[in-house]
């Protein structure tokens, strides 16, 4: 990789490529598509991509889930109780 | 596997909860911030007691009979919200902003939805050795839309913020599950 050293582009950023490199790999171990390649040919954009795909799709499932949740807050109204006793049970 | 730092660190969590600013991160991009370990059993367990808590009081706002809008759902999810924000301890710029002002939140993300660019088709030099090139740059501005509070930041800010977003989410997924299984497991437990 010596020909991706850290060359400083246009005096405005003073941010190394390589720290953006690491927080790129950083961000890379956490998506579950691309955990499994080798992280030497996934390019930056794929992995920003697969990011913003990944947070939508939490995003879509932590509503669904809120859903849920909201709907079963109303139906029972035993919930609180059930709520509690649980968690002291854990 | 992550290589965040698992330090709590608990004792300026109520000063944190606030939002408070004079506590900004330090300058100078320090790539390793002492972040929530949001992998750890302990910070569910937190989040989800929590996240109980919290819940408990919105049933109590809504009496008994229940809303049977579409608004609960929406409720759920910013309370949600506003206890993974309040577990990060307001080290992170997305927490700050989701305490800060969750309509406007939702209001933005209504409207952004739309615009989906799937901005393929231009061939990509070297990616990372010139500045940040448009390609780049274009996926970097519809991840700073995703994560809240991020607009502005600069690439390698965001890129953190998206870390710490991800884990996050992924722990408020997984809390949020675990609460929804109590609940039916629980409910029939309760009417037996």
């Amino acid at each position: 990789m010596s020909s991706r050293r850290s060359r400083q582009t246009s005096g405005s950023s003073n941010i190394s490529d390589d720290q953006i490199k690491d927080l790129v790999s950083k961000l890379q171990q956490l998506l579950p598509e691309i955990r499994h390649t080798r992280t030497d040919k996934v390019s930056s954009a794929k992995v920003l991509q697969e990011t913003c795909n990944y947070i939508r799709s939490l995003h879509r499932e932590v509503d669904d889930l809120s859903e849920r949740l909201s709907e079963l807050l109303a139906t029972t109204d035993t919930a609180q109780a059930a709520l509690i006793r649980n968690l002291l049970l854990q | 596997m992550s290589s965040l730092q698992p330090n709590v660190d608990s004792t300026n969590s109520e000063a944190m909860q606030r939002s408070n600013p004079k506590k900004r991160r330090k300058i100078g991009h320090s790539n390793s911030l002492s972040l929530v370990p949001w992998r750890s059993e302990t910070q569910q367990r937190i989040y989800s007691s929590k996240l109980a808590e919290a819940l408990r009081h919105v049933i109590h706002r809504n009496p008994p009979s229940p809303p049977a809008k579409s608004s609960a759902g929406r409720e759920v999810r910013e309370t949600a919200d506003r206890v993974l924000a309040s577990t990060a301890k307001g080290r992170t710029r997305w927490s700050r902003a989701i305490l800060a002002s969750p309509l406007n939140r939702w209001k933005l993300r209504r409207m952004h939805k739309k615009v989906h660019k799937a901005s393929t088709g231009l061939p990509k030099k070297s990616p990372e050795t010139r500045r940040r090139l448009p390609v780049v740059q274009k996926k970097a501005r519809v991840l700073g839309r995703l994560v809240p509070g991020c607009r502005k930041l600069t690439f390698p800010n965001l890129l953190e913020e998206a870390t710490d977003y991800i884990s996050a989410l992924e722990m408020q997924v997984r809390a949020m599950t675990a609460l929804t299984e109590l609940l039916t497991g629980g409910g029939s437990l309760a009417s037996a």
